[in-house]
């Protein structure tokens, strides 16, 4: 089942004088549960890509369908409640709130919805067990090290349980035992959660990872190859 | 609208110390300012409106209703007041009617070493406690004629410009070239006689070698103000003019307008640059947090919502100096005497002034979040979350 459509997707801004299009008329579907790699080299629209699907981004033209709803369309407070509800962020420094235990980085996006302190605290706790840091929710980032911030922040985009996960270089600041197990952390959340994950990234080592690795250049597709790595983890 | 915990707000405020200090010494700042603004204000009008009371009528020289101190009017005026004018209160078959010689006088404690403050001096005579009851002996008793003899009032010393040991009672202060004998204390709650120095009529009239007095103050019973008015009209011998005593005070207390509005003005402008360095400090704090913001929002947290996290945050600060600055103008201020050309007045904290004081702050709080929070905001998200 389809659950992202993007169709003649474009995203332009100027500069002076200068159009940038980072986007260039972009056609593309994404199956609910895949994980996909994007990649590509700076400035080619990967990272454009990523945000428009999150919805922190609104295109220039063409449409943007997930789950049925065309986002492109949303005002702006609606967009917000849309991706409290569909996005989970994850980001490449993490971006966790320093003065917050790593229990309250997790709960933070439960307060955007309507559940009771029993309810948030059940989830929390079983988003950070998910990531193997149970142990460790009373610590504030500072506490943790870069792995394990990732972990919190892994935690805190699927509290929420929403369909689609983004992650934008979740490995990029993270060396390679820790950027292995955040990358084994991710397929797993694919395989039993049934998550949609759509990842930019640099390396391939990382995009090896995912089910479908999409090249972006100039603002449009250029590649597209599957990996088995999906079957071989299912 | 789903807004973040309060709890985020609070340990925001935690997050660099300096910052933190900065922000609630500033509030503080602020809040002394105005609170000490507000105080002197509304000390210095309390003053001057509570030293009148509504039935009591002055009658001056006519072309002196600015100041008593001018006013020279016939020392027989009282008796010939008591005898026309009906429904004066009285008490005893004594009728409520004070006459006064008011002088501002260079005071000292030695023969020739006068202050350079003026002192009003109030010649009176035991008629005076009656009409003006906020006056009440703390200490020795009323000055007898005849001894030169005298009462200070509890903010005399501020006046004059001596500590007030100096006015105990036995000592002697030196005015129109003679000792005068400190034989009691007096208080006159928050109105201008608490600054003054009172004596016997007769010995001031001989010290000051004249013979008329500078007002009759009455108190109405039956009578009204028109029937002390007609007198003072009809009686164009004796050159009277009645006036309320409100309206006189009143009229003084207009004088000082001026005044009062410089010292708000100043208060004014240095809560601005107050403000200015607030908002300096906000924008310092929020700007750090730009990435952090973006996150919220790509979280699905509403602008508003961080906006009114961020308010909090600053409002919390401001709170805080404002609290504290309060508790040291409490603690500093209160009853602290300030010498004015009528006088002296005590400030006095009292909880509207205090108040006032800290809405500056939550005001100072919340004007000083707003712009930093907007500029904070007004990235898009994605460019947010790109920020250093």
């Amino acid at each position: 089942m389809v659950l992202i459509e993007c169709r003649k997707l474009t995203k332009e801004y100027r500069k002076g004088d200068m159009v940038i299009r980072p986007l260039d008329g972009l056609d593309l579907d994404v199956e609910a549960g895949e994980f996909l790699a994007l990649m590509g080299p700076s400035g080619s629209g990967k990272t454009t890509l990523l945000n428009l699907i999150a919805g922190i981004d609104s295109p220039t033209s063409g449409s943007l369908v997930i789950d049925g709803q065309d986002i492109s369309k949303l005002s702006r407070s609606a967009l917000a409640n849309w991706r409290a509800t569909y996005i989970g962020y994850i980001f490449q420094l993490y971006n966790l709130v320093p003065v917050l235990t790593a229990y309250e980085n997790v709960e933070l996006p439960l307060l955007l919805h309507k559940l009771s302190r029993k309810e948030r605290h059940e989830r929390v706790a079983t988003a950070l067990s998910l990531v193997g840091l149970a142990d460790r929710h009373d610590h504030y980032p500072r506490q943790l090290s870069g792995g394990q911030e990732q972990r919190v922040a892994i935690a805190r985009a699927i509290v929420a349980d929403p369909k689609i996960l983004v992650a934008d270089e979740p490995t990029g600041d993270l060396d390679k035992a820790s950027a292995l197990a955040i990358m084994q952390l991710l397929q797993r959340l694919v395989r039993d959660l049934g998550k949609t994950l759509i990842m930019v990234t640099h390396d391939p080592n990382t995009a090896e990872f995912a089910s479908r690795t999409l090249h972006l250049d100039k603002g449009r597709l250029v590649d597209q190859s599957g990996h088995a790595t999906m079957e071989a983890v299912r | 609208m789903k807004i973040l915990p309060f709890d985020y707000a609070v340990r925001n405020l935690g997050r660099s110390r300096l910052r933190l200090t900065l922000s609630v010494a500033g509030s503080a700042l602020v809040v002394m300012l105005v609170i000490g603004a507000a105080a002197f204000v509304r000390s210095m009008g309390n003053s001057l409106v509570s030293s009148a009371s509504p039935d009591n009528v002055i009658l001056l020289g006519a072309g002196s209703e600015e100041s008593i101190e001018r006013s020279e009017i016939s020392a027989t005026v009282p008796t010939q007041l008591t005898g026309t004018v009906p429904g004066i209160r009285s008490q005893l078959n004594v009728p409520f009617v004070s006459p006064e010689v008011h002088m501002a006088l260079a005071v000292g404690t030695r023969q020739g070493e006068a202050s350079h403050q003026q002192v009003v001096v109030r010649g009176v005579t035991h008629t005076a406690y009656a009409v003006h009851p906020q006056v009440r002996i703390t200490s020795g008793r009323a000055p007898r004629p005849g001894n030169n003899e005298i009462m200070v009032g509890r903010l005399a010393h501020t006046r004059i410009g001596l500590r007030p040991e100096a006015l105990a009672i036995g000592n002697h202060l030196w005015f129109d070239d003679q000792p005068w004998e400190i034989v009691g204390h007096f208080q006159a709650d928050r109105t201008v006689m608490d600054a003054e120095i009172w004596t016997a009529l007769s010995d001031l009239m001989i010290a000051a070698k004249r013979s008329t007095i500078s007002c009759v103050v009455v108190t109405l019973d039956e009578a009204t103000f028109a029937d002390i008015d007609a007198f003072a009209k009809s009686r164009l011998d004796l050159e009277l003019v009645a006036m309320r005593e409100m309206d006189y005070y009143n009229q003084l207390s207009a004088f000082y307008k001026p005044v009062m509005i410089m010292v708000w003005v100043t208060a004014g402008l240095i809560a601005l640059g107050g403000l200015f360095g607030g908002l300096n400090t906000m924008y310092a704090a929020f700007s750090a947090r730009v990435r952090e913001v973006g996150m919220l929002q790509a979280l699905g947290f509403a602008r508003r919502a961080i906006v009114l996290s961020l308010v909090q945050e600053s409002m919390l600060a401001a709170a805080a100096g404002a609290i504290i600055a309060a508790g040291l103008c409490l603690l500093l201020f209160d009853g602290v005497s300030v010498r004015f050309a009528m006088g002296a007045f005590g400030l006095r904290m009292d909880a509207v002034t205090l108040m006032l004081g800290l809405v500056a702050g939550l005001l100072l709080g919340f004007i000083g979040a707003l712009p930093p929070a907007w500029r904070c905001l007004r990235l898009p998200i994605a460019e947010a979350l790109k920020a250093a």
